[in-house]
Formats: structure tokens, C-alpha cells, sequence
């Protein structure tokens, strides 16, 4: 795609300040600085625009880039820990894992409170499947670092990817204590508490994502974007809560059953097919088809 | 009414001025270049021994305007070069904040971890199994001292504060400490001691407000008039009145969070140089100790909101 080099500086700070990982973008927008030699007007952000430029490159495939932008970086700054982070990734993209893995410990071992290389490290492993390995470390970095909402999100994937529920749940639970407001760690709690078989607990947990995402008008209009979702997280967790009473005194977690469940299946029904009318041909067909299900 | 005055104030300045000659700003010269408005106001009741206002509002005294070009100004301008200089000598000294271990880390943020929990406990997102469970684990941990960055104590072995001196982390935070108070008293020495060599012996400027007599003494240092208004004060009271004051102006000149603050630095000392720095050798046992029971006191707080939401939901859609 075409583009000139003003709208390649704007989009530049855009991600920049946005922080997009959009690496096609910024690769062609960064090949458009350095054809018309552009790297003085930039100013001080250019040492922020080689950074970006360093993981695009990483992203796209071509490490050749990230070299090159790493030289520059670290002549400007050595010894930096955000620079030895960029040369980590570009370990992982170029050599083996365990050459990665050798590094990032090298780095933890001369200090051990780096947070970026730990943070590599785990991701690494990770990627190599030594899940043991990762929940460990992770688990230390999330004690350590108490505050740090994405480790205990991470957590929560890896124990849900190996199917142990109830610790996902117990670091989401965390993650909520954390960012009490945010209304898509709810709904990943419900969605996970749906799956482990706790069917009050992800009741109550849709309805909380609803009571915070729609507001306050009573007679509401078509629900949107996640709100749907929790809808039809309230109507298959009413649905099957009354078809198997016995889940509703069964809750791991001594959650109450709600009441008024045919109450709230109706009206979650109805949400739904509001959402459906509103949408574009193939999902009001589907929304409608699932209703009768 | 020329001589009079000139005996009585030139009294306390001749000596210095004796001393060292004409040149010295030792003197109260009233000049009578300018025709300057009478000395006395037309007021009888007022009329008194030469030059002292009885309780009229009228200036009785006419200052020499070298004093204000050559005293007042430069004081100021002194001590305004010497705070931006006293600022950048301390952002030179300071040393970059040394690292800790992932043990200190640990502990530092285990109190913030506590105030987490506790600040969510009546609007809770969890239900109250998930909160207990966290509360409780986090009691026992602080309870056996697993938080802290020396780990547990021993069996049989009293927990001892950590002290100071033994500790080197903290011992390098107070000697940055001790630093920063000798680059700030220092040059306040000096400058205190110019003034009472240089500019003694006279006034300066008359304060705006009324005092009374008990400042005499120390506003009036090193003139022997028992007689003259307090509100005309020496000198040194100007340098202290700036010593107060220019912290506004360190402030637009050095932009905000700046070291200059000398007032500030002076009320902090006695306890900055009494109990440790920033927290650092603070005795995390006891703290964490006593945060258990703001815990239990949280945990009875704890309130879902999940617990009656089904209603509040079917209530908002008009279905209840």
C-alpha cells in the first residue's frame, strides 16, 4: 500500500501511543521513514520508533530489520534492560528456544527483579509446552509482583488449557480483586466457572456482567457487544440449572442457586432475539434457530 | 532634627562603620537630597524625641534608597542562586535507587496486596468462599512471617527489629540521607553568617503588620534602640522571611517536585535523622502482624455483589 510519509508518521504515533501490535503496518510505514530518510524528524521518539519497528520486524519475519534497529538501540542506550529484552526476542525468533532460555536466566541471574526477561522467560516456556515449568514460574512472578493483573490472567489460561478449573477460577478470583470494574474478567470468569461445572456461580457471574455493562435506561434497547454474550451465558446456564436441579446445591464454591430462574430465562430469551433483529441476515438466523433449540 | 536622629541611630553602626570606613553599608544615612516629606507628622501628639512615631500610622523613619539597591536585592538574588545551586548539587549527589531482591520486593508490596483485598471486601466481586480463602491464606502467611524477605523466622529465635546500622541497604538510604542535610545547611550557614558580618547594624524594611515587643530582640539584632517601632526589622529578619519564602519560587523555577525545599527540609530533620528513611528498615513483622487483624475485620465486611443480583436484574427489565 502507497503511502506518503506524513500519514506514515501519523499512523507511527498512533500505535505508538495506542500501543497496536498492527506489525504490518508499521513495518510499511517504517520502510516509508527510512526511503525518504525521515529518521531526523522524528525527534525524540525515534528511539521509540526502532523499538516498534524492532518487534514489527520480529512479527513479520524479517529479523534482518531487527538487528539492524537493535544496533542503533544499543549504541544509543547499553547495558539497557529494554534493549537486552529485544535481543531476547530476537534470540527466540532466530535460534533455538533453549538458546533463549539460556539467556533470559544469564540476565535473571545478574538481576533478579527484571521484570521483562522474566516475563520472556515464561512466555518461552510456555511455547515450549514445559507447562509445569511455566505455572511455577509464573506463579512466583505473581506472588512477587502482586499487582501485575496480566500474570494472574496468564495463569488463569494456563491452568484453564490444562483443564484445572477451580485454580483458573481461584486466579481470576485475584484478577477481580484487582480490576473490579472490568467487565470482561467477569465474563471470563463466568465462562470458566460455566465449564467446570459450577452452573450458580456462572449465573450469578452473567448477571453481574450485565448489571455492569448496560446502563441505566429500564426499558433497554437491543443489548450489544458483550452484553449479548452474558445473555447467552444466562440463558444456557437458567436452561440448565433447571434442568438438573441437583447442580443448583451441588456449587463448589456453596453458591446459592437464584431464583426466578424461568423469570430470568425469558427475559434473557428476549434480549437475545432483540440482538438478533438488530443483526445482519446470517446471525439473526442463527440467534433465532439456537433460541428454539 | 538632622543631628538628633543621626546621633541616636548612628550609635549602633558606628562601630562597624567606624571600623571599616566609608564604602560599608553600616549606616542609616537619612538624606535630605530629595526633599523628603517631613519626619514627624503634623500631628502634635506625635511630636517626640527625633524621628519616632508615637502611635500614628505615618512612616517615621525615611530609608536611604542604597539600602534597598544594595541590601535588599542582592540578599534576595543570593539566595535565590544559591537554592537552584544547592537543587542541582542534590540531583548530582543522588545515587540511582539501588535494586532489591525479589524477596524485598515481595515484602514491600505484601502490606499493598492486603490493602487490595480489603478495599474491595464490601463491594466484593468474589464470593465470599474465594475471598475467605484468599484472607485466610494471606493471615497465615503473615502470621508465619512467610512475606518477609529474610523468610520465616526460626524456631525459638525472638524476631529481631532489623537495625540500621547492621543493615546495609538501609544504611546507604540514610547516609543519602545525611547528604542531602549537609548540602542544605551548609550553604545556609554561610549565608547567615554574611549577612550578620555584612549588613548588621541597620534596618531594612518596615513589616506591613504590628508585632509586639518580644521580637524586638531578634528582629532588631545589633541596634541598641529601645525605642524604635518593632516593625522595622534588620537585616537578617529579611534573609529569614526569604528562607520561608522562596519555596514558591524554587518551585515555578525548578519545576515542581524539586530539592531546593529548605522549610520543608527543616521541619523534617529532627525525624528524618531520628527514625530510618522511607520505610525501608521498618519493622514489617510488626506491620504485617497487625494487619491481620484489619483482615478479619474486612472478612466480616464482605459483601457479594452477586448475592441478590437475580432480583436486581429482573427488577431493572420490569420483570418483577
Amino acid at each position: 500500500m502507497a503511502m506518503d510519509l506524513p500519514s506514515a508518521l501519523h499512523r507511527l504515533a498512533h500505535y505508538r501511543t495506542h500501543n497496536t501490535r498492527a506489525s504490518r503496518q508499521i513495518f510499511e510505514a517504517g520502510a516509508v521513514v527510512f526511503r525518504n530518510d525521515a529518521l531526523g524528524k522524528l525527534g525524540d521518539d525515534n528511539w521509540q520508533f526502532f523499538e516498534t519497528l524492532a518487534l514489527a520486524a520480529v512479527d513479520v519475519g524479517r529479523p534482518d530489520i531487527t538487528e539492524e534497529c537493535l544496533r542503533h538501540l544499543s549504541a544509543q542506550f547499553p547495558d539497557s534492560p529494554r534493549v537486552q529484552c529485544l535481543e531476547g526476542i530476537l534470540k527466540e525468533a532466530t535460534e533455538s528456544a533453549e538458546v533463549a532460555l539460556r539467556y533470559y536466566q544469564a540476565l535473571l541471574d545478574a538481576d533478579p527483579s527484571n521484570v521483562a526477561a522474566w516475563k520472556r522467560q515464561i512466555s518461552v516456556l510456555r511455547r515450549l509446552g514445559r507447562t509445569e515449568s511455566a505455572v511455577e514460574e509464573l506463579s512466583k512472578f505473581a506472588d512477587t509482583f502482586y499487582t501485575d493483573v496480566e500474570a494472574w490472567l496468564e495463569l488463569a489460561d494456563l491452568y484453564a488449557s490444562r483443564n484445572q478449573y477451580t485454580s483458573a477460577l481461584q486466579s481470576l478470583s485475584h484478577v477481580l480483586v484487582l480490576a473490579p470494574q472490568n467487565p470482561f474478567y467477569v465474563l471470563q470468569a463466568a465462562e470458566t466457572a460455566f465449564t467446570a461445572e459450577d452452573v450458580p456461580l456462572a449465573l450469578r457471574f452473567f448477571l453481574m456482567v450485565i448489571d455492569m455493562t448496560d446502563d441505566a435506561e429500564t426499558d433497554t434497547p437491543t443489548p450489544a457487544g458483550i452484553t449479548v454474550r452474558a445473555w447467552y451465558g444466562v440463558e444456557l446456564a437458567a436452561a440448565r440449572l433447571e434442568a438438573e436441579p441437583r447442580l443448583g446445591s451441588q456449587s463448589p464454591s456453596n453458591t446459592r442457586s437464584p431464583e426466578h430462574l424461568s423469570k430470568l430465562r425469558k427475559l434473557a430469551q428476549d434480549m437475545i432475539q432483540a440482538a438478533g433483529k438488530s443483526a445482519q441476515g446470517a446471525e439473526a438466523e442463527a440467534s433465532s434457530a439456537w433460541l428454539r433449540r | 532634627m538632622f543631628k538628633e536622629v543621626r546621633h541616636l541611630s548612628s550609635r549602633s553602626c558606628m562601630g562597624r562603620a567606624g571600623r571599616a570606613g566609608a564604602g560599608r553599608f553600616g549606616d542609616v544615612r537619612v538624606t535630605t537630597r530629595h526633599n523628603p516629606p517631613p519626619l514627624l507628622s503634623t500631628d502634635d501628639a506625635s511630636r517626640g524625641i527625633g524621628g519616632f512615631a508615637m502611635g500614628s500610622s505615618v512612616p517615621s523613619l525615611f530609608l536611604d534608597p542604597q539600602i534597598r539597591d544594595w541590601v535588599l536585592f542582592p540578599i534576595t538574588l543570593v539566595m535565590i542562586l544559591v537554592g537552584i545551586l544547592r537543587h542541582y548539587v542534590v540531583v548530582l549527589l543522588q545515587s540511582p535507587p539501588k535494586k532489591l531482591t525479589r524477596a524485598a520486593i515481595r515484602e514491600q508490596r505484601a502490606l499493598v496486596r492486603s490493602n487490595v483485598l480489603r478495599a474491595t471486601s464490601s463491594n466484593s466481586p468474589i464470593p465470599f468462599s474465594f475471598y475467605q480463602s484468599i484472607s485466610q491464606n494471606l493471615s497465615k502467611a503473615f502470621e508465619a512471617g512467610t512475606y518477609l524477605k529474610d523468610g520465616p523466622p526460626k524456631e525459638g529465635e525472638t524476631p529481631t527489629p532489623p537495625n540500621p546500622l547492621s543493615d546495609p541497604a538501609a544504611m546507604d538510604g540514610m547516609m543519602a540521607g545525611m547528604k542531602t542535610q549537609m548540602v542544605m545547611m551548609v550553604p545556609q550557614m554561610i549565608i547567615m553568617g554574611w549577612i550578620n558580618f555584612f549588613f548588621e547594624g541597620f534596618v531594612l524594611i518596615k513589616l506591613p503588620f504590628p508585632l509586639t515587643l518580644g521580637f524586638k530582640s531578634m528582629l532588631q539584632r545589633g541596634i541598641q534602640t529601645p525605642d524604635m517601632d518593632v516593625r522595622w526589622v534588620s537585616s537578617l529578619s529579611w534573609y529569614f522571611l526569604n528562607f520561608f519564602g522562596l519555596n514558591g519560587l524554587y518551585r515555578i523555577i525548578l519545576g515542581g517536585d524539586e530539592a531546593a525545599d529548605a522549610a520543608q527540609n527543616l521541619a523534617a530533620s529532627p525525624f528524618a535523622m531520628a527514625t530510618p528513611q522511607a520505610g525501608q528498615p521498618q519493622d514489617f513483622n510488626k506491620l504485617l502482624k497487625a494487619e491481620r487483624d484489619h483482615l478479619e475485620f474486612a472478612e466480616g465486611l464482605h459483601k457479594w455483589i452477586g448475592d441478590d443480583i437475580e432480583t436486581r436484574v429482573l427488577k431493572k427489565y420490569g420483570r418483577l
